[in-house]
């Protein structure tokens, strides 16, 4: 930042609206802005809003420092099929692995599953006559010669623009890809060109392959959309830097965002897990879950010392039932997010088993909830909160939303009443309830499977829905606080903002540790570690301000799943001879056994290399009007089963609560995006930076 | 109807899935076997005191789910419930109290609550050898197919047994392997145990009794309403499959009445002295899942959902055969079971029964890496899905089992074979108003520079996957040995430098051909699934110009 140069904007693009949020890094304080998304052409909305937010807080564009953008763009060229018609150079012998996928059912008894198509079509999938084996022996060395004419005649009459090279065994030897993306920029430069050695070398053909053909396909979609931008931003006169959010909560420049589009997948749902990060940190917990709730999901993501948990999967486009399995798998590196089919528009209805069942299929906007009155006659989430009094007719979004009370309990008895035989408010309760067992299910499996003692978590809830469930699922889940940050409607902007250049690196490369010595150990990592600096030296990051992270996929050999190690202490003579003790212990944590005498192998090799997080050590400040009136604004009737039913309630209005303010619950805490709910006898205060504080009474 | 809390149902019966699908989390995550890790050839089963299953996990093999509870049930009468003590841990591979056959291994432990014993976990899985012939469908006798477990009590208040291990050690090819997945049972149906004892807690449930009531009920109720849409009355159906010898004739009656499905199989063929013969607890898993599939595929399986469908065979038959028959590729005849019951009830639900399909071929594969490294794993290779009404069927994809495909550069790197090419095979799939899907083309090297023997379990090489409902058959399963067609379920050296090729059977075809859409034929003809001569020949389609 120079002198000049003080301010920072943020900007989210969500399916509805886009967000947007200027840090003041001079003063500390946050301004924000909200407007409707311009789904035809995204970069719109962000130009238009910049323009916005800069006038109504009349600094100049020119004195902005740094852009960080988030963007479902990626997601939904995916999901819709909208990207440029791309070719495949493959191994030959490999043409159809994208067709013949991983060969396994999803459902054991749905006999009418389907699985999603390939994104390159097979006749735009062309041999190349090379082979490298998994020894890394050259078996066929590729000659290109007779690809010019198939591909000439795919570029004139089937258009393409993009081009995936995806060959066997290339995270061990890249050397064959290479050739193939050189031969191509030299006969075809007007070709986008995305290499599985690049994009993600990790073993597994069809996971492989199919994350480079999605980067391909979306790739001249991304190129443009960023061209544009820049180019909108520049009129405004914008000099500082565009970075854009990646899927796994660090930024890249715009030049690197168009050579790797895929990994901005889920950008805009990562910036809020970022965010929870940094409220924990700033609230000294080490560990969190961070729970967001909005319309159509619901997402979980750990936050353990500060930094959320990563994984390196992704499912993209479920084509079947919302099923796990019905997707293209992505393999880049992600924010380790569980999502749940779980909104405030999912539906309820009474399933085959007879039981009642709320998601994942969501009303959506159109027609919504039955309370919205657009149409929508059954009931969902919104409907059962309505029902129960968490939610008002009157304020609903600040008060811009009337709700149809009555066709809620109208949807409910129908849809769930009647079938159960239970009453409206019963049904409405279970509806609710549903959900919050739903949610802590899939936490409590998401937290096991990594080893992760979730009742010693914090949870940091936000989203349209999360503050009316938070308590409950928490609750269920044995987690003792709940902390419900201010700014909850625009957490994903504030997140962006936090989040530092980075770039991961993955490579496969299996080898037993009883065969490396302490040199190789480190030439591995100094490779890896340097070849992902060079990506962030592109944004400007000096070598001195990058940390490198390593990690190694290890497992015993024989086995055929990894786990994840953190290479701690300095990388010297004795981290060979660490290792095995690292792998033993992690391996205990997760599985409560370790085998000290089964020789141990690595698989994948990674390097996370980021630069300085933005604001680090600053305490940002929402500007708002300080609140008038009373903070208790009235009283209305909410149902809560440790009373037996529906009681008085009294209802706060969040912006005129003050830090210090205590209340005991029941409660309702409204704001305009969300209403908190406090149960009876659990203890809410407000703390210093106006979090609403919730302490859970213990229960049962 | 239950009266059960119906909404505290739900939410409990979901979880107790979901404690089954963990067990299944922690059992592939600990295995050392591709069998368990890339291939999913396990189930895991979560049991009430009274030895009913009530819940299973997603990802199991349909066929052990059904053979849970009647395995539980023998185990519990060699060593009666009130002889249990936390930390003990029941196993046995018997094929007629277990799966069918030696290679799979079913592992239980009684869940304690305090001292009160409150339910049981249960995990299975196909180990990577049991010595004897290996897995393969050659031997006359079952002595010859390897070591056979009693019941056998591994753990005793939380010991292993290490006589058993030492026993299993000796008699098998890849100790460690073999070693490693039997304790991962054990790890996994522990932390089952954990898990359900949690759920306990956490609902104050003293006893799973009620909702288990609840739950099988309310299951029970489902399919018997299903059953019930069915026309009432007999239906019969015979087919011809490959023996090993010569071919063999399956056949049942299927009757439908009440709300239950009878099904018998009557004048299937006699049991064979090859080992591809069915134990009824096979044969009966087999049917409760087709059926199932046909009428409940949304309800979770458990032991209320299969309760109105019976299956006998007449004794000694190839359906139900006694020991000391040989049983070690069951699966290769038992897959049968699914289109024989589907051709059965084409007549009363012909939106819902599926064409035959191309099913799986197993190479089972022994011999040493190049770096000398023992090998001991399964190549599953799928052929193409039957079609459905309305639904093409899926290019390579496994029925009814579920064994899953292995990346060609997992497979190099764990046996030193050299996947030569893996590509779809055009018109393969039945031509078919709804076409069938396509199966696959596989060239395999043995390039691990040591003699390798390949044991070939599969079936589709004499009748081709049939069409239903007017569909056409998908083309046949071939495998050739350097070029010379060899047995589909023999058992061969490839010396260094050997090939197998081996060509997966495509799905049938649903429907007249004829009545399939014209830009449905222009798009496979586009893609290469069909080629110009078939398109001409099997639906009339002519090419413009």
């Amino acid at each position: 930042m120079t002198a000049h140069q003080r301010y920072r904007i943020g900007v989210d693009i969500g399916g509805t609206f886009t967000d947007f949020a200027l840090f003041d890094d001079a003063t500390g304080e946050i301004m924000t802005h909200k407007r409707l998304t311009t789904p035809d052409d995204p970069s719109q909305a962000v130009v238009e809003g910049v323009r916005t937010l800069a006038a109504e807080t009349g600094i100049a564009i020119a004195e902005v420092a740094t852009l960080v953008h988030g963007t479902t763009l990626v997601t939904n060229a995916l999901i819709e099929r909208r990207g440029a018609p791309t070719a495949m150079l493959v191994t030959a012998g490999f043409r159809d692995t994208l067709d013949i996928g991983l060969e396994r059912r999803y459902d054991l008894f749905d006999l009418r599953i389907r699985f999603p198509a390939p994104l390159v079509p097979r006749h735009l999938r062309f041999e190349v006559g090379e082979r490298i084996a998994y020894d890394g022996t050259i078996r066929a060395t590729p000659d290109f010669t007779a690809l010019e004419a198939p591909l000439e005649t795919a570029v004139e009459t089937d258009g393409i623009e993009s081009v995936a090279i995806c060959f066997l065994h290339s995270y061990l030897d890249p050397r064959h890809e290479r050739a193939a993306a050189a031969w191509l920029a030299e006969r075809f430069p007007r070709l986008k060109v995305s290499v599985s050695s690049e994009i993600f070398p990790f073993m597994r053909e069809f996971e492989r392959w199919t994350t480079t053909c999605m980067n391909a396909f979306v790739q001249p979609v991304v190129d443009r959309y960023v061209a544009r931008l820049e180019a909108g931003l520049a009129t405004l006169g914008f000099a500082g830097n565009f970075l854009i959010m990646t899927s796994s909560g660090g930024t890249l420049t715009g030049d690197l965002a168009r050579r790797f589009p895929v990994r901005l997948l889920e950008s805009g749902p990562a910036a809020g897990a970022l965010m929870s990060a940094r409220h924990g940190r700033s609230l000294g917990l080490d560990q969190v879950l961070s729970f967001d709730m909005g319309g159509t999901t619901a997402k979980g993501c750990i936050v353990r010392d500060g930094a959320p948990l990563k994984r390196y999967e992704l499912e993209v486009g479920r084509v079947h039932d919302f099923k796990r399995g019905s997707g293209l798998p992505a393999k880049i590196p992600v924010l380790d997010m569980i999502e749940i089919g779980a909104g405030g528009g999912s539906l309820a209805d009474v399933d085959a088993r007879g039981v009642l069942q709320v998601g994942p299929r969501s009303a959506g906007a159109v027609p919504g909830p039955a309370c919205y009155g657009q149409g929508g006659t059954r009931a969902t989430l919104t409907d059962a909160n309505l029902t129960l009094g968490y939610l008002d007719a009157s304020s609903f979004l600040g008060g811009r939303m009337p709700l149809d009370a009555a066709a809620a309990r109208a949807a409910i008895a129908d849809g769930v009443g009647g079938v159960l035989g239970v009453s409206v408010e019963r049904a409405a309760w279970g509806i609710h309830e549903v959900i919050n067992e739903d949610v802590a299910r899939a936490f409590r499996v998401h937290a096991s499977e990594r080893g992760v003692d979730y009742r010693r978590c914090s949870m940091i809830a936000f989203g349209g829905s999360g503050p009316l469930h938070a308590a409950r699922v928490a609750r269920k889940l044995r987690i003792p606080r709940v902390i419900c940050p201010t700014g909850a409607g625009v957490m994903s902007a504030f997140g962006l903002l936090s989040s530092p250049v980075g770039f991961e690196l993955v490579r496969s490369r299996r080898i037993g540790l009883a065969r490396l010595d302490a040199a190789a150990l480190r030439t591995e990592f100094e490779m890896l570690g340097a070849e992902a600096e060079r990506f962030l030296a592109e944004a400007g990051i000096a070598a001195a301000d990058v940390a490198r992270r390593y990690r190694l996929d290890m497992r015993y050999e024989g086995q055929g799943y990894e786990i994840e190690v953190p290479v701690e202490g300095p990388l010297d003579d004795t981290l060979a001879a660490r290792l095995p003790a690292a792998f033993s212990s992690e391996y205990a944590k997760i599985f409560g056994v370790a085998f000290p005498d089964k020789p141990v192998e690595i698989v994948n090799w990674k390097v996370d290399a980021s630069g300085p997080e933005p604001g680090r050590d600053r305490d940002y400040r929402l500007k708002s009007a300080a609140g008038a009136g009373h903070a208790r604004k009235t009283v209305r009737s909410a149902y809560f089963p440790e009373t037996r039913g529906f009681v008085d309630c009294p209802v706060y209005d969040r912006y005129a609560l003050r830090p210090g303010d205590a209340i005991t619950g029941p409660a309702l805490v409204e704001e305009r995006e969300s209403t908190t709910v406090v149960c009876p006898g659990d203890a809410m205060h407000v703390d210093d930076r106006l979090n609403l504080v919730l302490d859970l009474a213990v229960t049962r | 109807m239950s009266s059960y809390d119906p909404i505290a149902l739900g939410i409990q019966w979901d979880r107790l899935i979901a404690i089954a699908d963990e067990i299944i989390n922690a059992l592939v995550r600990t295995s050392f076997s591709t069998n368990v890790r890339e291939s999913y050839d396990l189930s895991c089963v979560v049991f009430d005191r009274h030895g009913r299953s009530i819940a299973q996990g997603a990802y199991s093999v349909p066929s052990f789910t059904g053979t849970a509870p009647a395995t539980l049930a023998h185990m519990l009468r060699r060593f009666p419930a009130d002889s249990l003590r936390p930390g003990d841990v029941i196993a046995t591979n018997d094929p007629w109290m277990g799966t069918g056959h030696l290679f799979d291994v079913n592992v239980m432990q009684p869940v304690f609550r305090g001292t009160d014993l409150v339910g049981y976990t249960m995990s299975i899985t196909h180990l990577p050898d049991i010595g004897g012939a290996g897995f393969s469908a050659t031997a006359r006798e079952v002595y010859e197919e390897g070591l056979r477990l009693p019941i056998i009590r591994l753990a005793r208040g939380g010991e292993v047994d290490e006589t058993w291990i030492e026993l299993i050690r000796t008699n098998v090819r890849v100790p460690e392997q073999t070693i490693g997945d039997l304790m991962a049972n054990v790890t996994c149906t522990n932390v089952g145990a954990r898990m359900l004892l949690e759920f306990m807690d956490e609902y104050g449930i003293e006893d799973l009794t009620p909702l288990a009531d609840a739950i099988l009920a309310q299951s029970e109720h489902a399919i018997r309403e299903e059953l019930r849409r069915i026309p009432e009355g007999v239906y019969e159906n015979a087919i011809d499959i490959e023996g090993h010898a010569a071919p063999l004739r399956l056949a049942c009656r299927i009757v439908i009445a009440d709300g239950e499905a009878h099904a018998d199989f009557s004048g299937s063929s006699d049991a064979v002295p090859a080992a591809i013969n069915v134990p009824l607890c096979y044969t009966r898993a087999m049917t409760c899942h087709a059926i199932k599939c046909l009428t409940t595929p949304k309800i979770p399986n458990n032991e209320g959902s299969v309760r109105p469908i019976h299956a006998t065979a007449p004794a000694g038959s190839i359906l139900n055969p006694l020991p000391p028959s040989p049983t070690g590729g069951r699966h290769i005849v038992g897959h049968f079971v699914n289109p024989l019951v589907y051709g059965a009830l084409a007549r009363a639900l012909p939106d819902r029964v599926q064409a035959d399909s191309g099913m799986l071929n197993l190479i089972n594969v022994q011999g040493r890496t190049r770096e000398g490294g023992g090998v001991s794993s399964i190549f599953f290779a799928s052929g193409g899905f039957g079609a459905l009404h309305g639904l093409d069927g899926a290019a390579t994809t496994p029925a009814p089992s579920n064994m899953t495909g292995t990346p060609v550069e997992v497979w190099e790197n764990l046996t030193g074979m050299f996947v030569e090419s893996k590509v779809l095979l055009p018109d393969s799939g039945g031509p078919g108003e709804f076409r069938g899907g396509l199966g696959q083309r596989i060239a395999l090297v043995n390039d691990s520079g040591h003699p390798m023997t390949v044991s070939c379990l599969a079936g589709r090489t004499e009748f081709p996957p049939a069409g239903i409902v007017g569909g056409m058959a998908g083309g046949m399963r071939r495998i050739a040995i350097n070029g010379e067609p060899v047995h589909p379920k023999g058992r061969y050296v490839l010396a260094p430098g050997d090939r197998i090729d081996t060509v997966e059977a495509g799905g049938g075809g649903y429907g007249d051909p004829r009545r399939r859409a014209r830009d449905a034929i222009a798009a496979d003809l586009r893609s290469g699934f069909v080629t110009p001569e078939a398109a001409r020949r099997d639906y009339g389609f002519e090419i413009e110009g």
